[in-house]
Parts: structure tokens; C-alpha cells; sequence
């Protein structure tokens, strides 16, 4: 093993015995010995990758394809059939919460219960309590018994305790999504603290937003093997066309079985039918490419950027207004639509993101085909080059059309500040 | 094998809350709560009076005294057995999503069987003081070797019905006849020297529990120090099944995941 590495996985491969109708009793396995036929699925087919100390490294891929089985085999709750997985330091998992809590014990006992089963012993216990029923925020509730607690105050004490075993190595599965917003954050926060400390740090999620705020890579499995492997920023994207490109051709073998068994009775206007169709699955192909998808029922068909006079431009001091328009044909007849915007560094920080339903909580009304405006006073960013991400999403995050890096602008600075944004200040001594 | 015992001693801390947890919570929301865990063993005792000494008149002297010193450590065993074999399967959430050594938990059950039969002794020696039964400080002190042969035994039996239980789970069913039959087995109701000649041997050796049910017997009812002989194959036999149980389990549990 390499002295950089937290994480190294060979060459590993995992087979299920899938059951079509498990027997575990002794009746079911004599009696009915068809029952117990089983296929061999191969979940996963040989996956190598190592992850250095310090790192934050997210798994992405739709639902079944190896994702949470790697993070399992890493938690050693399963082993793989072949290959090797080598880890160095202290390994601590956030998958399950409030593992072993007995709800007629007080917040304060549970910590001790769930605590004990990461493996830390009384005394490690007894120096984090205070820290845990801090971050818990429920010190005043802490000797009542958890079943008088809310669902919320519930998963707080259990992410607490959690976030808060120490280890050299964290992984992570889909438990973000804890508690109100503002929990939700701190987590968030405490997450890139134990990230800054040096923990190495492994994320199984669906949320690509949490993993670009954190990892440093991700890797995209999909049926059993890698995919893509890279920054988040550069492999989500091609994850999402891949994934919109998939329901897409799903709906449309849908429309074309719908279309089989009409044949039968209207054979004229299937014809015409067929043409329109075949016109619609040109169209659609049309925006995609791997910066870009959504299910095309809102597209994008014109950005241009100007300035408060109407001129095209491309830089910008960080004290003028820009202004981005937005042309959209809408073939779906979406009434309403988020649009959303986000902004990144060219070195792939991102360094803005807000949408209509973020700054109005409303969608915006739409017409078949019409101009957005989105009006910025001044990007208050220091000097750089800035890439600019548009979307057209539903409030629930369904695409229908996402475009990253729609364009790029250069900002300058008037004055010589130094960091990442500019921010509104003025100076005052007492001699004046 | 020294690892995985060294791993389990850094999840001591998981054993000692799990065992808190089961005998706090067990009666928790009870109004009397922990007396529960004296009442249940000092009714059975009224029970067996009742019947054995009123009822049915036995000719043994002290009948109910008899048989609780006996019942006692079996129940201790026979839970063990019986409700230690789900005891994988009943923390299924657990296991699928968190690692630790899977020991813990048959340790951790059996550890809380234990202490409950350590917690009725204290009902057994208030009956001897109250019945005035000598204590015979040297046979007391050999209670406890026969306490740990009798929680080493138990132990390599759960880690062997556990494992098993999670593939095959008409064990834990099947335990609970298997268990009635072995307490009619074992010289529980009856003195071992009711047992024909001929099976004395077979009955002795096979059964690991006879000889420390006898054992038992002979500290509490009869103030005496047990046979050598007796402690010695107990012993003997606990560590063999222990490490076969061990073994066994250790074998099996790489696969429970995927087998729940």
C-alpha cells in the first residue's frame, strides 16, 4: 500500500445470489425446492480505485448499480468474492443513524449506546458528550427519554453522535438530508471541518449539489464498473446527460409500444404520427451534448450577456450591472418553470448559485417562445475568469433543460484586492 | 485469531451498554420496574413449593430447594440457547449497516442472561439464610468456576445457534423443543441417581449440563464441595464447544449480510 493512500481497492467483484422466492424455513427449502432457484447477479465486476489521506471522494450511479455494496464492502459489513480492499487508519461509517437506541432511555444513555457501537470506549465517550450534546442542540431535553422526542430533535442526536467519532476515514451514505435547513447546513459545515482536519472522506449520495460542495472527486459507477472517474464538476454533467439520455429513450420505447398497439385500429393517422414523432426525436437530440440535459420540453435557444446599454460584451469590471438574456422556446408548453443560475471560478469553484424559487419562492410564467432576463447590479468577485451555468428545472430538481457553462465572462477588479470576492467596506479612524 | 480477540476488547464498551441496555430497558416503564427481576424467581419458588411440597408431597427433603438450585442455572442456560439464536437476526438493521465484530452481540446476550442468574442467586441465598441452610465457605468459592464453565458453555452454544439461525431459521423454533426435552434430560426434577446404571455413564458425558447441575446442587443444596471428576469433564467439555462455536461462527459470519 502506498504511504498517500487511506484507501486502496483491486480488482474487487461481488455476485449476489438473487432469490425469486426465498425459502428460510425448513418446510419452504424441503417442500418447495423450485421456489429456491436463484439467478447470479454480478453487482459488481471488478472495481479498482484508491482514495489518498485527506481526500473527499463521492460514488455516483442510479439505483443498483454497486454503489452502496463498494461503501458496504469499505465498512467490511460484506467482503468481497475477489480482490482486495487495504485501508489505513480508523475507519468510522455514517450509514445507519441511531443505530441501537432504546427509546425509554434518555438522549443522554443512548449517546452512551450508539457511541459504544462506533466502537469508542467510556472514556472516548466521556471527552466528546459534551461536543455531541452541543452540536445536538438539545442539551435541555438531553435526560428525557428519546420517544418523547420529535422525529427532528431524534435524528440530530443520532447525526451528533455520529459526526462526531473521530476517525481517519468517514464514509457516508445518503444521510445528509438530516433535520430543518439550518441542521442541515451545520452538518454541512462540521462535514468540511473534519474534511479541513485531514479525515478522508467517502459519499454515497444522489444529491450531486452536496458532492461538488465537498468532494474532490467522484466516481461514477454504472453496472458493476467504473464509469468516469474525475472531478465532480467535470463527470457530473456527463452523468446527468447519461441519466436524462436513459428515461428518455425509456419514454420513448413507452410511446412506441402505445404506438404498436394503436396500429391496429388507426393505421392512416399513425402514419403522420410517426413522421411528427421522428420529427420530435430530432429536435430533442439536437442540445444534448455531455454539458448539457434535460427532457427538452423547455429549450434554451439564445444566451447573449450585455450591459446596461444593450451592448454585447464579454468583460466586465466587478462593479457593473450585467445583464444575461435568456431565449427559450418551450415545445412542451410548460406553463411555470425555476430557472436557476450558478457561478463558478474556471478553477471550478463555485462561487454563486440561486434560483427564482430560492429568491421568490415562485416559478416563472412562460410563453411558447419569450426572453428572461436576469439582472446582475454587480458580481462582486475578485479578478478571474467565471463560468455560468443556466437551468430551467422544476421545483423537485427534474431538468428540463441544464446547461453548464452556457458562457464565460472575464471580470476585472478596479482596486488590487486580494481573495475570492469583493466585499462593500469602508474604513474609519477616530482622528477624523 | 489474537486480532479478532483484541478487537473485540476495544468493543468492550459496545458489550457493557448492550448488557445495561437489555436489563434497564427490559423493565422500563413498569412500575416496579428492576423488583421485577426478584419477583419473577421468588414466585416461581412459591410456585414449586406449593406443588412439590404441599401438592405432591415429594420425599425429597427440602423439594422446592432442590429444584430451584437447579432451575436457576438452567433457565440461565436455556434462555441462552433459545432466545440466543435470534439474537443476530433480531439486530438485522445493525448488522447490515454498521461493522462491528459480530461476537459482540452473542457475548452481549448471553453476558445479560448472566447477570440476571447472578441477580435470582440473590432471592436463592435470601431463601437459605431464611431456611437456615449452612453455607460452606469452601464449596461457595467453587460457585465460581462452576458459574464460568456454565457461561463458556453457554456462550459456544449461542454462537453456534445464532450463526445458524441466520441461514436457517427454523433453529430458533426448533431450539425452543430441543431445550424442553434437555431439561427433562438433565437432573433438574430429579437426582441424577434415579438414572438406571447402565445410562449413568452415557447420561453423565453426553450432557454437558448434568454435571454442572450436579455440581450446583452439591455447592447450594448439599453445602458441599463437588467432585473433581464432576468440575473437570464440565469444564472440559464447555471449552471444547466453545472454540467449536468460535470457529463455526467465525466461519459463517462473513456472509450474514448478504443472507438476511
Amino acid at each position: 500500500m502506498k504511504p498517500e493512500n487511506a484507501i486502496e481497492v483491486h480488482n474487487i467483484t461481488k455476485k449476489f445470489k438473487v432469490y425469486l422466492d426465498k425459502g428460510h424455513t425448513l418446510k419452504e427449502r424441503t417442500l418447495f425446492s423450485k421456489r429456491r432457484k436463484f439467478e447470479n447477479r454480478e453487482v459488481l465486476k471488478g472495481v479498482s480505485f484508491e482514495v489518498k489521506k485527506g481526500e473527499a471522494i463521492g460514488l455516483i450511479g442510479h439505483n443498483g448499480c454497486g454503489k452502496s455494496t463498494t461503501l458496504k464492502m469499505l465498512t467490511k459489513i460484506m467482503y468481497p468474492d475477489s480482490g482486495t480492499i487495504e485501508m489505513n487508519g480508523r475507519v468510522s461509517s455514517l450509514i445507519e443513524l441511531g443505530a441501537g437506541f432504546h427509546p425509554d432511555m434518555s438522549g443522554r444513555e443512548n449517546i452512551y449506546i450508539n457511541a459504544s457501537i462506533f466502537g469508542l470506549t467510556k472514556k472516548e465517550i466521556e471527552e466528546r458528550i459534551d461536543s455531541i450534546i452541543e452540536f445536538s442542540e438539545l442539551e435541555d431535553f438531553i435526560d428525557n427519554p428519546v420517544r418523547t422526542y420529535s422525529s427532528g430533535m431524534y435524528m440530530r442526536l443520532a447525526f451528533a453522535v455520529a459526526i462526531n467519532v473521530d476517525a481517519d476515514i468517514l464514509l457516508i451514505d445518503e444521510i445528509l438530508a438530516v433535520g430543518d435547513v439550518a441542521f442541515q447546513a451545520k452538518c454541512f459545515n462540521r462535514l468540511r471541518q473534519i474534511k479541513s482536519e485531514g479525515t478522508t472522506i467517502v459519499i454515497v449520495s444522489h444529491s450531486l449539489g452536496q458532492l461538488e460542495l465537498i468532494c474532490d472527486r467522484s466516481i461514477w459507477i454504472h453496472e458493476g464498473v467504473i464509469k468516469e472517474e474525475g472531478a465532480p464538476f467535470d463527470v457530473h454533467p456527463k452523468y446527468m446527460s447519461f441519466m436524462a439520455n436513459n428515461t428518455l429513450s425509456k419514454a420513448k420505447d413507452k410511446q412506441e409500444k402505445k404506438k404498436e398497439e394503436s396500429k391496429a385500429v388507426e393505421e392512416k393517422a399513425e402514419e403522420a404520427k410517426t413522421e411528427e414523432a421522428a420529427d420530435n426525436t430530432e429536435e430533442n437530440k439536437k442540445p444534448e451534448d455531455s454539458n448539457r440535459w434535460g427532457s427538452n420540453e423547455i429549450v434554451m435557444s439564445s444566451v447573449t450577456v450585455t450591459d446596461e446599454k444593450g451592448e454585447e460584451r464579454d468583460t466586465f469590471l466587478n462593479t457593473e450591472p450585467i445583464h444575461v438574456h435568456i431565449g427559450y422556446e418551450n415545445p412542451g408548453k410548460i406553463e411555470n418553470s425555476v430557472v436557476g443560475v450558478a457561478i463558478y471560478r474556471d478553477d471550478k469553484v463555485h462561487i454563486y448559485g440561486t434560483n427564482t424559487l430560492i429568491d421568490m419562492s415562485k416559478t416563472l410564467p412562460l410563453k411558447d417562445k419569450g426572453t428572461i432576463t436576469l439582472v446582475f447590479d454587480r458580481i462582486p468577485v475578485n479578478a478571474g475568469d467565471y463560468i455560468f451555468d443556466l437551468a430551467f428545472h422544476k421545483p423537485d430538481g427534474f431538468n428540463y433543460d441544464f446547461w453548464r457553462d452556457v458562457f464565460r465572462l472575464k471580470i476585472n477588479n478596479v482596486k488590487g484586492e486580494a481573495g475570492t470576492v469583493s466585499i462593500e467596506h469602508s474604513w474609519k479612524s477616530d482622528t477624523d | 485469531m489474537i486480532k479478532r480477540i483484541k478487537e473485540i476488547y476495544a468493543y468492550r464498551t459496545m458489550i457493557y451498554s448492550l448488557v445495561k441496555r437489555d436489563l434497564k430497558g427490559r423493565y422500563k416503564g413498569s412500575v416496579l420496574g428492576f423488583l421485577w427481576t426478584f419477583i419473577n424467581p421468588l414466585f416461581q419458588l412459591l410456585i414449586y413449593t406449593f406443588v412439590f411440597s404441599i401438592v405432591l408431597h415429594s420425599d425429597v427433603k427440602d423439594y422446592y430447594m432442590f429444584l430451584f438450585v437447579a432451575l436457576i442455572p438452567w433457565i440461565f442456560f436455556s434462555t441462552s440457547l433459545a432466545g440466543g439464536s435470534t439474537c443476530i437476526t433480531s439486530q438485522k438493521n445493525m448488522v447490515q449497516k454498521i461493522y462491528f465484530p459480530r461476537e459482540v452481540l452473542p457475548i452481549s446476550f448471553v453476558t445479560s442472561q448472566f447477570v440476571n442468574m447472578l441477580l435470582s442467586f440473590i432471592v436463592i441465598f435470601a431463601v437459605m439464610i431464611i431456611a437456615r441452610y449452612t453455607f460452606n465457605p469452601l464449596a461457595l468459592l467453587c460457585l465460581i468456576p462452576v458459574m464460568l464453565t456454565e457461561y463458556i458453555l453457554a456462550l459456544g452454544f449461542t454462537f453456534i445457534l445464532s450463526a445458524v439461525t441466520v441461514y436457517f431459521q427454523d433453529m430458533q423454533f426448533i431450539m425452543g423443543i430441543l431445550t424442553m426435552a434437555w431439561q427433562f434430560l438433565s437432573p433438574i426434577m430429579y437426582s441424577q441417581e434415579r438414572v438406571p446404571v447402565e445410562f449413568r455413564a452415557i447420561y453423565m458425558y453426553v450432557n454437558p449440563m448434568a454435571p454442572i447441575i450436579i455440581a450446583y446442587r452439591d455447592i447450594l443444596y448439599y453445602g458441599r464441595v463437588p467432585e473433581l471428576a464432576t468440575l473437570l469433564s464440565a469444564l472440559l467439555m464447555g471449552i471444547l464447544l466453545f472454540v467449536i462455536g468460535w470457529i463455526t461462527f467465525d466461519k459463517m459470519q462473513k456472509h450474514f449480510v448478504e443472507e438476511m
